[in-house]
């Protein structure tokens, strides 16, 4: 398999005049073409910074970001913004959060939409861009005279399908759903990423989902990468971790599952908060929490563990090469 | 935006009203007889006093001298000033083109060069220029327009002696074509820039706040997402929605204006309305007042009725509401 | 432990927000004059001398004296007490209108809403200066019709605030079984509504307060100041006519309003910090 975006020891910190924010720390995975991957985690846990940082949005004064990401063998940590903006749109795009906020209010749909296939592709004439979007429209089953309103004519489950359109304009090779469908209602939700899995079987892409929401993970990726504190606890196939949890707090997460709803719901089967993310941690980041850990978890950071059905689980419960039990 | 612009319509009419109601109120209120405060206090002319009798009929019931007022006043009548024995309407249109002339340059360029500061200050915020320009922002805002004329004339007319300090042209010198446009401009250059420098400080924060703001919006990080360059992104989107909130400003300053404008005239002795405010108070001349007042307030609600169409139109989100 | 906890608070909030620390410390040092005007001041304002338009620091007056050989130093000095008070006065009684008219139509929304927030908008309209003076010309110039006056003028824009806050405290859940519990309208608004609403409303009314000093040195400037009375507007209104001759009369009258002014905005801007949480910029 191909790989597409490989991350290695990628650190993301904030920093202002006070104090530090360790928001991801030694983020190391691969993402391979055609995947569909589920980040999830609570909020805080580093998931939007990441992706954030990966198209490099963030304000490069207070935020340092290190480490490697390749994609298509370019590091995209290392390039400048001009070089980076190659690469947005028709490398990687992303569709955010609140889509009602992801469109300038004073401007058409079409207006946008032309401004930004002219990034890449100047001199498309207006017929040209209109049938483009108009086609990707028809994926996420919207007519074609919503490619002429404004964005306060859509509701909130138009919007979003208008921003995935969107994110499509320049068939990126990767996409990234930064909580995309989190402020729907579930009966939307549950159309829009029906329609996503079915577009992907059509268009060949790969796909990150960033979310706090299990199910939205189950019901639209294949692989799942848990993610807490800014590190990744555990990755792998949806089918098995979803089956046989790992990792203590996937054990956890997985056992609070369906009842996990809204960013700050609380984790039930796992007690305790956050921890403090400016200060350095010796230990693993979750054995404060952990109802598993040892004396040793406090005092050294658990190593990445490759298990028997291709998973990545960093725990030292499994580090001696550990069966699944 | 029709329903919009119908219920604008309707604050304007309302306003006017109260206006009026406010004047009549006033005048029934003032201590002394309402005819007196309308003769002025000099003034003891029985058939003048009878005049003014039959006119507004003081004696019928309220609500039919507040309808007997109303109906004159619509009819352009506001009264007639008791110190010139001439209708109020014909002294105000004499004097206003130099108030419009004066107050209307100023509040353009207040609004440009405030606007363009505020968006540089936003674009470059923390740097020296936007530590300096803030403060001067706070301290212009905090002087009042006409001490800073006088301050201006000291130093420009007294010390330099590079502008005029008072009237509108040089009568004297009696210049004709081009040579009386530049001695009007020269004339113009103190007032404009006093009143200039007091309304640019609100154009100037709300022009910087409102980049801020925009800059932070989430569309903002999804056109960067987009790859498109930063400049367009400024140029094309941040601008249009950041100079919403200027319209708004532009509407909402105008009776700060208006006050401005009547100050600072007295400074300058400009032939405008401000001094017809000056004479008709040491002379006690009410008709006078009032109808400046009255006129005043209606051109505001004017403009801003108009303003707030402008905003309509910039603004989709109203356009279809 | 509480308490201390608190005081600890309100100082890192304060020292928090340069506007607010520097507004505060100018009020202070306003004030202080106010208390010290006596001994700071080095003449009766009052005493019409017998120097007449002197200048700068000759015969003894620090600022020079006016046409009627005041001494202008001291004038300026007692000028604050006009000042402030005319800025406290006049923001309390257009806070209170503010408040209570603001806070009736928010709490009790409808019709009464709909009416209130028409006149709202109506009189944020108007040139409030020019009914001021119109009033005054009528009522006569003492230092109490200006405070009543630019007091009963300015309430609008505190009554749009307590309205906007009013009428989202009332869908919260303690306003609610405040209600169940059978608490009257009345009982509402006042222990619940006004108390929860007012901190907008303070930070504006402390903005209001610049405009009420502004606008009392630009009634005294068009010759309605009260003749009894020291204040800045005034001494620019008869330095006017020295200008050329006897700067001084005007300038530093007008460099006092200048900063007691400041101290008012940059209070009131850092009250907006701290106290509203929408952020509200810009003034009138």
């Amino acid at each position: 398999m191909e790989e597409i975006l490989k991350l290695k020891d990628v650190n993301v910190t904030y920093s202002n005049k006070k104090k530090q924010v360790y928001a991801v720390r030694n983020a190391t995975f691969s993402i391979y073409k055609g995947d569909s991957v589920g980040i999830v985690g609570e909020s805080g846990s580093g998931k939007s910074t990441l992706a954030m940082a990966l198209l490099r949005l963030h304000n490069e004064k207070s935020v340092r970001i290190e480490g490697t990401a390749e994609f298509e063998g370019k590091n995209l940590l290392a390039l400048t913004q001009e070089e980076m903006n190659a690469i947005r749109w028709s490398g990687i795009s992303v569709v955010f959060q609140k889509a009602m906020n992801a469109l300038s209010p004073v401007h058409r749909i079409s207006t946008q939409v032309e401004d930004i296939y002219h990034v890449h592709e100047p001199k498309a004439g207006k017929e040209e861009i209109e049938k483009r979007m108009v086609n990707l429209l028809k994926l996420v089953n919207l007519p074609e005279r919503v490619y002429h309103l404004y964005p306060h004519e859509m509701s909130g489950g138009m919007l979003q399908r208008v921003a995935i359109a969107i994110s499509l304009l320049h068939n990126p090779k990767l996409v990234i759903f930064d909580e995309a469908t989190t402020a729907l209602d579930v009966v939307t939700q549950g159309q829009i990423l029906e329609e996503v899995v079915q577009m992907e079987k059509e268009m060949d892409m790969t796909r990150i989902m960033i979310t706090h929401d299990m199910s939205v993970v189950a019901a639209s990726c294949n692989k799942v990468a848990v993610m807490y504190a800014g590190e990744f606890m555990e990755i792998g196939y949806v089918k098995d971790i979803f089956k046989n949890p790992m990792h203590p707090y996937t054990q956890g997460l997985l056992a609070s599952f369906p009842s996990l709803k809204g960013e700050n719901a609380k984790l039930s089967a796992i007690p305790g908060f956050l921890p403090d993310l400016s200060k350095e941690c010796d230990g693993c980041i979750f054995a404060p929490r952990c109802p598993k850990a040892t004396k040793e978890c406090r005092q050294r950071k658990p190593k990445q563990t490759e298990t028997k059905d291709g998973r990545m689980v960093k725990c030292i419960l499994y580090e001696g090469g550990m069966s699944n039990e | 935006m029709k329903r919009f612009v119908l219920r604008r319509v309707f604050t304007g009419i309302l306003t006017i009203i109260i206006v009026f109601a406010l004047n009549f109120v006033v005048i029934k209120m003032a201590p002394g007889d309402p005819i007196t405060t309308l003769m002025g206090k000099e003034n003891n002319s029985p058939e003048l006093r009878a005049a003014l009798e039959e006119k507004y009929g003081f004696d019928k019931p309220l609500p039919v001298q507040f309808a007997n007022y109303l109906k004159t006043a619509v009819k352009g009548d506001l009264g007639t000033s008791i110190i010139y024995n001439r209708p109020v309407s014909d002294m105000i249109a004499e004097k206003v083109g130099a108030t419009v002339l004066l107050g209307l340059v100023a509040a353009v360029l207040a609004a440009l060069i405030g606007t363009v500061m505020g968006i540089l200050a936003a674009r470059h915020e923390g740097s020296a220029y936007d530590v300096i320009a803030s403060g001067a922002s706070y301290t212009f805002n905090s002087m009042p327009a006409f001490w800073l004329g006088l301050m201006l004339i000291i130093l420009f007319s007294s010390l330099l002696g590079w502008f005029p300090s008072f009237g509108l042209s040089d009568t004297r010198a009696g210049y004709t074509g081009m040579a009386y446009i530049v001695d009007v401009l020269r004339h113009m250059f103190l007032p404009v820039l006093t009143l200039t420098l007091v309304l640019l400080p609100q154009y100037f924060r709300i022009a910087k706040s409102s980049v801020l703001q925009v800059m932070n919006e989430d569309f903002i990080t999804t056109l960067r997402a987009t790859g498109m360059s930063e400049k367009k992104i400024f140029n094309k989107y941040i601008f249009r929605n950041a100079i919403l909130p200027t319209v708004t400003i532009f509407g909402i300053s105008m009776a700060y204006l208006i006050t401005g404008v009547t100050l600072i005239e007295i400074v300058f002795a400009w032939p405008g309305m401000g001094r017809l405010v000056m004479t008709a108070i040491t002379q006690r001349d009410y008709p006078t007042l009032m109808g400046i007042y009255l006129i005043m307030s209606i051109s505001v609600a004017v403009v801003m009725l108009i303003v707030d169409i402008v905003y309509a139109m910039l603004d989709p989100r109203i356009r279809y509401e | 432990m509480d308490k201390k906890y608190s005081v600890k608070r309100l100082w890192k909030t304060i020292t928090g927000d340069g506007q607010l620390l520097a507004g505060i410390i100018g009020i202070l040092l306003l004030l202080l004059l106010i208390v010290l005007a006596p001994v700071l001041a080095t003449e009766n304002p009052y005493h019409f001398g017998e120097d007449v338009l002197v200048g700068l620091g000759e015969k003894g007056h620090i600022l020079g004296t006016n046409h009627m050989g005041q001494d202008i130093y001291s004038m300026v000095i007692y000028g604050v007490r006009t000042s402030l008070q005319v800025a406290v006065i006049s923001a309390l009684i257009s806070g209170v209108l503010g408040v209570l008219v603001g806070g009736v139509a928010g709490f009790f929304g409808g019709k009464v809403d709909a009416v209130v927030s028409e006149i709202i908008n109506v009189f944020m309209m108007l040139p409030s200066f020019f009914l001021i003076l119109l009033v005054i010309a009528l009522f006569g110039n003492s230092l109490y019709n200006v405070m009543i006056v630019i007091g009963i003028t300015t309430w609008p824009s505190n009554a749009k605030l307590m309205r906007a806050q009013a009428l989202s405290l009332r869908e919260r859940t303690f306003v609610k079984s405040a209600t169940a519990m059978g608490e009257t309208k009345t009982q509402i608004l006042f222990k619940y509504i006004i108390p929860n609403g007012i901190f907008p409303v303070i930070a504006n009314t402390t903005m209001g307060m610049s405009n009420a000093i502004l606008t009392e040195a630009g009634l005294s400037f068009l010759g309605l100041g009260d003749p009894g009375i020291i204040s800045w507007g005034q001494m620019i209104y008869t330095g006017k006519q020295y200008i050329t001759t006897a700067w001084w009369i005007s300038v530093f009258a007008g460099i006092a309003i200048v900063i007691t002014v400041l101290v008012f905005y940059l209070l009131g801007d850092g009250l907006n910090h701290v106290l509203n949480p929408k952020h509200v910029n810009g003034r009138e």
